[in-house]
Order: C-alpha cells, then sequence, then structure tokens
C-alpha cells in the first residue's frame, strides 16, 4: 500500500518533467530558468506541510504524551527539512540567472533559512541527545515555535521591502478578490507538482514512520536484555 | 500546577522575544531605499553603501561596452529619480520599465555609484508569444540556441 503511493508520486513526478520541458511554453521575461518554479514552488509547500504536521504533533504530544505523536513528530521533521533544503537550493539556482545573485540578505530569504536552521537543529537533537521523556518534550517546544516562523514567512514579502516578489498564486486583485497571476498553462503544471510532492511526502512519511517503529521495537528489545 | 506556570512564563517570553523581533523588523527591515526617500534627505544616505530600489525609467538606459557601464535612472513614480552609474557587466534580466535593485555609493550631485545591481522579478508570469505563435516544442527551441 505504502509502495504504492510511492510509485504513483514518481510516476506524477516523471510525468510532470516531461510536461514542463515538452509541452508548457517558457515564460516572456525568464524563458527557461522560470521551469524551476513546478519544484520550488511545490517543495514550499510541502516543507510547511511537514512542519505543520510536526506542530500539530508536538502539541498532541505535551498535552496527550502519546508516544505515536513524538514518533510522528520527529519522523515530518526529518522530511520537512529535506524539502526546506530544497527550497533553498532551487531558489539560489533561479536567483543566479534571474536576480543576478545566489543569495541575499532581505527578510524573505533570511525567515526561510531561519526556518532551515531550527529544523536542523530539531534533527540534530533527535539524533543525538539522550533519548526520552526529556528529550520528547524539548523537541515539541522547539517544533512548535519553529512552526511559528512559516507564518512569518509568508507575510515578509508583504510586511518588509525585499528582493523577492510577493506571492504569485495568492495576489488579491481589485475589491480583493483572489486573482493568481499565472497563465492556465503554468498553472496546470503546478498543481500536478503540488498533488504529486504531497503523495511524496505521504509515502515518505509512512515508509520513516515504518522504519522508525521497527527502531523503538528493536532499542525497547536490546534493553531489556 | 507550578509546572503550568512554567510553561506559561515560558511562552510569554518566547512570544515577547517574537514581538520584538517583528515590532523591530518592521520598522527597520529594509531591504532598500526608495529614490523618493532619499530624495526627500539626501544629506541622510552619503558616504555609505546603500542600496536604492525602484523601476528603470524608459530611454534613460545608456550601455557603454568599452567601459563595461551602465547609466540608467531609477524611479518610484516616474516624477522624480536617481541616476545610477552601474560598473559590471549588464545583467540578462535588465530591461526599461524593469524594477531593479542598486548597491552603491551616492555623491553630492546625487549620482549613485554602483558596484552591484540585483534585478527584481515581478508577480506576474507570462506566456512567451513567440512559442504561442510557432507551437514549437519548448525545450528543441533551447537546444538550437
Amino acid at each position: 500500500m505504502v509502495a504504492i503511493l510511492g510509485w504513483v508520486s514518481l510516476a506524477g513526478l516523471a510525468a510532470l518533467g516531461v510536461w514542463i520541458f515538452a509541452f508548457t511554453p517558457s515564460d516572456d521575461l525568464m524563458g527557461f530558468s522560470q521551469k524551476i518554479m513546478y519544484l520550488h514552488v511545490p517543495s514550499v509547500w510541502v516543507a510547511y506541510l511537514a512542519f505543520f504536521v510536526v506542530f500539530f504533533c508536538s502539541v498532541g504530544y505535551l498535552w496527550k504524551r502519546e508516544v505515536l505523536f513524538d514518533r510522528a513528530a520527529r519522523c515530518s521533521a526529518e522530511i520537512g527539512v529535506v524539502f526546506c533544503g530544497l527550497v533553498l537550493a532551487t531558489g539560489s539556482i533561479w536567483g543566479r540567472p534571474t536576480w543576478g545573485t545566489y543569495w541575499v540578505w532581505d527578510a524573505r530569504l533570511t525567515t526561510t533559512l531561519l526556518l532551515f536552521l531550527v529544523f536542523v537543529g530539531y534533527v540534530v537533537l533527535r539524533a543525538f541527545a539522550e533519548p526520552g521523556e526529556k528529550q520528547a518534550r524539548l523537541a515539541a517546544v522547539i517544533g512548535i515555535v519553529g512552526f511559528l516562523d512559516i507564518p512569518l514567512i509568508h507575510v515578509s514579502v508583504q510586511w518588509w521591502r525585499t528582493l523577492h516578489q510577493p506571492s504569485t498564486l495568492f495576489k488579491v486583485g481589485e475589491q480583493g478578490r483572489p486573482a493568481p497571476s499565472l497563465p492556465p498553462e503554468f498553472l496546470w503544471p503546478l498543481l500536478l507538482g503540488f498533488v504529486a510532492m504531497t503523495l511524496l511526502y505521504a509515502f515518505l512519511l509512512l515508509y520513516r514512520l515504518r522504519v522508525a517503529a521497527l527502531e523503538d521495537d528493536l532499542e525497547q528489545r536490546l534493553a531489556r536484555q | 500546577m507550578g509546572n503550568h506556570y512554567r510553561v506559561v512564563i515560558g511562552a510569554v517570553i518566547i512570544l515577547a522575544i517574537l514581538g520584538g523581533i517583528l515590532y523591530k523588523g518592521s520598522q527597520s527591515t529594509v531591504f532598500y531605499f526608495t529614490p523618493n526617500e532619499i530624495g526627500q534627505a539626501p544629506e541622510r544616505y552619503l558616504a555609505r553603501t546603500i542600496r536604492v530600489g525602484g523601476l528603470v525609467v524608459p530611454n534613460s538606459t545608456k550601455w557603454d561596452p568599452d567601459a563595461v557601464t551602465l547609466w540608467f535612472t531609477v524611479t518610484e513614480d516616474f516624477n522624480s529619480g536617481i541616476r545610477v552609474r552601474y560598473a559590471g557587466p549588464k545583467p540578462d534580466m535588465f530591461r526599461e520599465g524593469q524594477g531593479v535593485v542598486a548597491e552603491g555609493i551616492l555623491d553630492e550631485r546625487g549620482l549613485l555609484w554602483a558596484s552591484t545591481l540585483l534585478v527584481k522579478h515581478s508577480e506576474d508570469y507570462k506566456v512567451d508569444p513567440k512559442q504561442v505563435t510557432d507551437k514549437k516544442m519548448a525545450y528543441k527551441s533551447l537546444l538550437r540556441e
């Protein structure tokens, strides 16, 4: 069942690759480098989703002290770090031909790097600190506070003057109506990207949870001996 | 009960720090100044490296390939602007009417001596009209280039 999810998401990503390179027109200004958007923006979504799961499960753990919550938060954080790293890498690769620089310290990029570093710290803590309830509690607090950076990232392009452009998908038109500013030729493959990447996240999370359950089981057996 | 108080106090401290960062950030964190801000009090922006952001005024550009120098005017409202002298290769994405951020030092005459030029990208995406008309696959035209 989990394997099917993995194959479907891979097929979706392969189809996305064919679609954007062979059948999608280029952007008027950026040309070819705009295509990195189909990877960058869905990665942002998955990173946010993964860290939301961390947030949700961390609150759940602090409230109910249920080990399953703690395990899910730990697994989701690892995947979130990978996708957040992907966001930074693809954005940087896109920034060079478009802006003329790989990196600037504007509010959007800095708050995104902060998110990445907080959760790298989270993963390091989970890997090296003494396992147990104390570690789980501390990690849960970091997970909750770290997640609070995400709304900040989202509004950073409106609150502050940044090099990064404001949101295309959440653009507001006249009379406050939503008016995403990209043609349907770009929007449809982007939506496929969202679906495929979300399935990939679900696959990775379920698989990682299975491994984590085995790890915990093994540790208990070893402790008993 | 004592444990609950500790959690609440911790949360309040964290929120206060976050709030402080936000408050401070919303006042001072600007990635660039606008030409109008500088125009109101130019003396405040002298003798230090600043970033100026705005739109490139149409027909204000002069590109000197021998000296590798680009001249243009940035503006906010197309009434007044700041003249920029950028020493470096012209960025591929540089267009008149486009948003740019130039980093450099302002002199007394109001000329910005820029050493870095970044091109802003707008949130609006458009299909390249050339590709729609000839219906050629995007990657084929790329391979030929």
